[in-house]
């Protein structure tokens, strides 16, 4: 049997450890927090919806995350912990999973939280959620009283809580009133700190300190998305601001406290000024080259293979600029998945143009074509696919560089449609996690079939319930992801945000915006 | 008049039906589906085209475009794919922005862009010409967001005159309206000031060589009267042209200013409706401005007659 307590630091088999990069959730050291004020936040674009089921938009779950919570959450060291459950115990089976739910949670209609809201929220996440095969395997739903939630599964699943506490896609508990709207049509009413004030479409959204708030008392602070959540700022105003120049602008004017995703080549503008300060928020997500092993040269391993061996990483980070550190692993360093210093594949930045002319010689390659897909939206895969052009250039390869939208772009990766045979893309932050986040993706976008020992390294994956051995299967997926060159992984990356001096509280964990334990001096 | 508005109007029909087949055809001629934007990057291939048949994108073109034409006959604009909400009640919100913006930035395009073309064509080929004309050729040159990013840090940042970015409803605080919309549509006007003056001048000029100036110089009329009254309304029929034009280039060049001073009007609306390849969306304010820009000409030939009662449409 596995469980998750409320101050149950061990976690077992499914704590997922320490990012031993961050310090943690405490926080920075707090002087005397004072309440009130509005905190003015200026972020990229507007939003499409809040409905949590089906939302997997960071602009998006920036908000969400203050205005919903679930069952279990994230704490700072990307473990699972409690959050309207009190308790999450797993059977010894991994088929039955019981939550025993805090009392006295209220939503922001005042109604209370029972085991009846949360049956109807996953019963609306199964129907609605582009998420919803994660809860494929589930038999039925239980509640023996108001403050019992249990799922029952077909099979065993031993990362089922794991899978929960995702922050994308969030499982978020709704009042059961909401079970029948359909996706994008929810009341926006949750348990969060924060409620919902005014929402002008494209031109700034405010949510409200939830005065009815109840807290997690039985932690001492905040803890990642988890924790003890106080509030001190009576509304936070989004403002969208698409436009990077202007977000910094209404940062120096004091219209706005915080900043999102300040380009690196900005950022001085900031750092110049003493009232102000730039954090830089890592790791965010994995960069990497996708390979498209269903269309032409690049179905054959050696040309992959070929591919990875000119890659240069400096060259490409260089280039690049902004927040980038190397690594071979498709986990991020000090997680629970992270498998060391030596590298899963022998062609991770070995930038030998040399032997990549001799995998092409071995692959028969005669100056055919390969085809970049690239973008024009973000000028970092741009940049990175020009210098990848020029490494494999470098190597005797002929290659051609194609420029679409964004939307074109992602839709031939996910779908495997089009001409095109390298591309490039950032995956996270949700695949930190672990490689149940990571599969849909590893599947996806190289267009990855027929590879019959990663069929089965997953499969021992998700039968394992201890740790190391699901570790050492988590060795062979990356194995035969980065070795065969389905994907070739360029470095973990962070973002810049911008805030004032003013703005006290902010944690170091590398979450979506949290704005508990916030306050404006 | 009444049966210039009618022929007008009828002819506006075939245009309107061209323009909804473009918008239908261009937009699904575009790559990219607007599944992927909905379900999310992350999204399993099984989830995409579930999104995808509950869109009804996966149902045959013609299918698609004939639905599209049922629903428009029926007045219905159609719904937007990632707002979830109809495309007139979106356009509806936005439109007080762009109104707004566009209005306002004619308010200052006007009277400067006349007054500059006049002056210019007054004192022809002095250094008043030449300075007006080459402020009004940097005007028509100058890529419009560059110089709202620079007028931005100069009067936000280091004056602190405007705010940066935002829009204030009219209704709740005319001057916060006013404060909000001054700087975009003072920058927005920078090409249509150029492009007004420049056709005032060379209407001016035209206008001011003709016999009948002449005539009335020599029977000792003042300048003033020549030129501000005999001489600019009969220039007046090509500012009149301009007008529709500048009234066109304002809602097009909105796009841009609505992106750098973040106004939530349509501009930024169709941006986002093209990035999400929001089909229904799209089309739907394709239309719309389709009917607008058919309004707008046909205000203009309503305005020719009232400018010079010689012009006739029988």
């Amino acid at each position: 049997m596995v469980m998750v307590k409320r101050r149950d630091v061990s976690r077992g088999a499914l704590a997922l450890g320490a990012l031993g990069l961050l310090p943690g959730g405490s926080g920075v050291a707090r002087a005397q927090p004072k309440k009130g004020g509005t905190l003015g936040y200026a972020t990229v674009s507007g939003l499409g919806t809040l409905d949590p089921h089906v939302s997997s938009s960071a602009v998006e779950l920036e908000v969400i995350h203050n205005v919903f919570e679930g069952l279990v959450a994230l704490d700072s060291q990307n473990a699972t912990k409690p959050m309207l459950a009190a308790k999450a115990t797993g059977s010894a089976d991994s088929k039955t999973y019981t939550f025993e739910l805090r009392r006295g949670v209220k939503f922001h209609d005042g109604t209370e939280l029972t085991s009846a809201d949360v049956t109807a929220s996953m019963e609306r996440y199964q129907r609605v959620s582009p998420n919803a095969r994660n809860l494929s395997d589930v038999e039925r739903y239980e509640t023996p009283d108001p403050y019992t939630f249990v799922m029952h599964l077909r099979t065993a699943n031993v990362v089922l809580l794991d899978v929960l506490k995702s922050p994308i896609f969030p499982f978020m508990i709704l009042p059961a009133s909401q079970k029948d709207k359909p996706a994008r049509e929810v009341d926006i009413i949750g348990t969060g700190p924060f409620s919902l004030g005014e929402w002008v479409k494209d031109s700034h959204l405010v949510i409200k300190r939830f005065d009815g708030y109840l807290p997690d008392t039985s932690s001492s602070g905040r803890d990642g998305y988890a924790g003890r959540k106080t509030v001190y700022l009576d509304s936070a105003r989004y403002r969208f601001v698409p436009e990077a120049t202007t977000r910094i602008a209404a940062l120096q004017t004091g219209e706005v406290q915080l900043a999102s995703t300040i380009p690196a080549e900005l950022r001085q503008r900031i750092e110049e000024r003493k009232d102000l300060a730039i954090r830089e928020v890592f790791p965010v997500g994995g960069t990497y080259i996708i390979v498209n092993s269903q269309y032409g040269l690049t179905a054959n391993v050696l040309i992959r293979q070929a591919i990875g061996a000119a890659i240069d990483i400096s060259e490409i980070t260089d280039a690049v600029g902004g927040v980038n550190k190397p690594n071979p692993w498709m986990s991020f360093p000090g997680t629970p998945y992270d498998l060391g210093k030596s590298a899963p594949t022998p062609w991770y930045d070995i930038k030998d143009p040399a032997r990549a002319k001799d995998l092409l010689k071995q692959a028969g390659y005669r100056n055919e074509k390969i085809i970049i897909e690239t973008n024009g939206n973000y000028v970092w895969m741009r940049t990175t696919m020009l210098v990848v052009a020029e490494q494999l250039k470098r190597a005797g390869m002929n290659v051609e560089v194609k420029v679409v939208d964004w939307t074109t772009n992602a839709s031939h990766m996910q779908q495997g449609t089009g001409e095109w045979n390298l591309s490039t893309t950032l995956f996270g932050p949700d695949h930190i996690l672990g490689p149940q986040q990571w599969r849909p993706m590893i599947y996806a976008f190289p267009g990855i079939k027929g590879n019959a020992a990663l069929d089965a390294a997953y499969q021992e994956f998700f039968s394992e319930p201890d740790l190391e051995r699901r570790r050492a299967s988590w060795l062979k997926i990356q194995q035969q992801v980065l070795g065969n060159a389905y994907m070739i992984k360029i470095a973990d990356s962070g973002r810049l945000s911008g805030y004032s001096r003013k703005l006290r509280g902010q944690s170091d964990y590398a979450g979506i915006l949290q704005l508990w334990d916030l306050y404006l001096e | 008049m009444g049966r210039l508005i009618a022929i007008r109007v009828l002819q506006a029909v075939p245009v309107i039906l061209i323009v909804s087949v473009l918008a239908f055809l261009l937009m699904s001629l575009l790559p990219g589906d607007p599944a992927v934007v909905i379900a999310g990057d992350q999204a399993s291939p099984e989830a995409i085209e579930k999104v995808r048949r509950g869109l009804g994108l996966d149902r045959p073109f013609l299918e698609q475009i004939g639905l599209w034409f049922l629903q428009l006959a029926q007045g219905n604009f159609g719904a937007s794919l990632m707002l979830n909400q109809s495309v007139v009640s979106a356009m509806g919100e936005r439109l007080p922005v762009t109104l707004s913006l566009a209005g306002l930035s004619l308010a200052i395009t006007l009277p400067v862009g006349i007054f500059a073309g006049s002056i210019a064509a007054y004192y022809r080929q002095t250094w008043i010409d030449s300075v007006v004309m080459v402020v009004a050729l940097l005007g028509v040159s100058i890529p419009a967001f560059w110089i709202a990013i620079l007028a931005v840090i100069l009067f936000s940042v280091m004056l602190g005159w405007l705010p940066s970015s935002g829009f204030v409803p009219l209704a709740q605080d005319p001057l916060g309206w006013f404060r909000s919309l001054v700087m975009p549509a003072a920058m927005l006007s920078l090409f249509q000031i150029g492009f007004l003056a420049r056709m005032t001048r060379s209407a001016m000029l035209d206008v001011l060589s003709q016999d009948f100036i002449r005539t009335a110089r020599s029977k000792g009329l003042s300048e003033w009267s020549t030129v501000g009254k005999h001489a600019f309304r009969n220039a007046l029929i090509m500012v009149i042209t301009a007008m529709g034009i500048l009234i066109s280039t304002a809602i097009g060049g909105s796009v841009v200013i609505e992106q750098v001073f973040a106004l939530p009007g349509i501009g930024r609306l169709v941006v986002q409706g093209i990035l999400a390849r929001d089909y229904p969306l799209v089309q739907g304010v394709m239309l719309i401005y389709g009917f607008a820009f058919v309004a707008i000409n046909l205000m203009v030939d309503v305005l020719y007659t009232v400018a010079d009662p010689r012009v006739r449409y029988d």
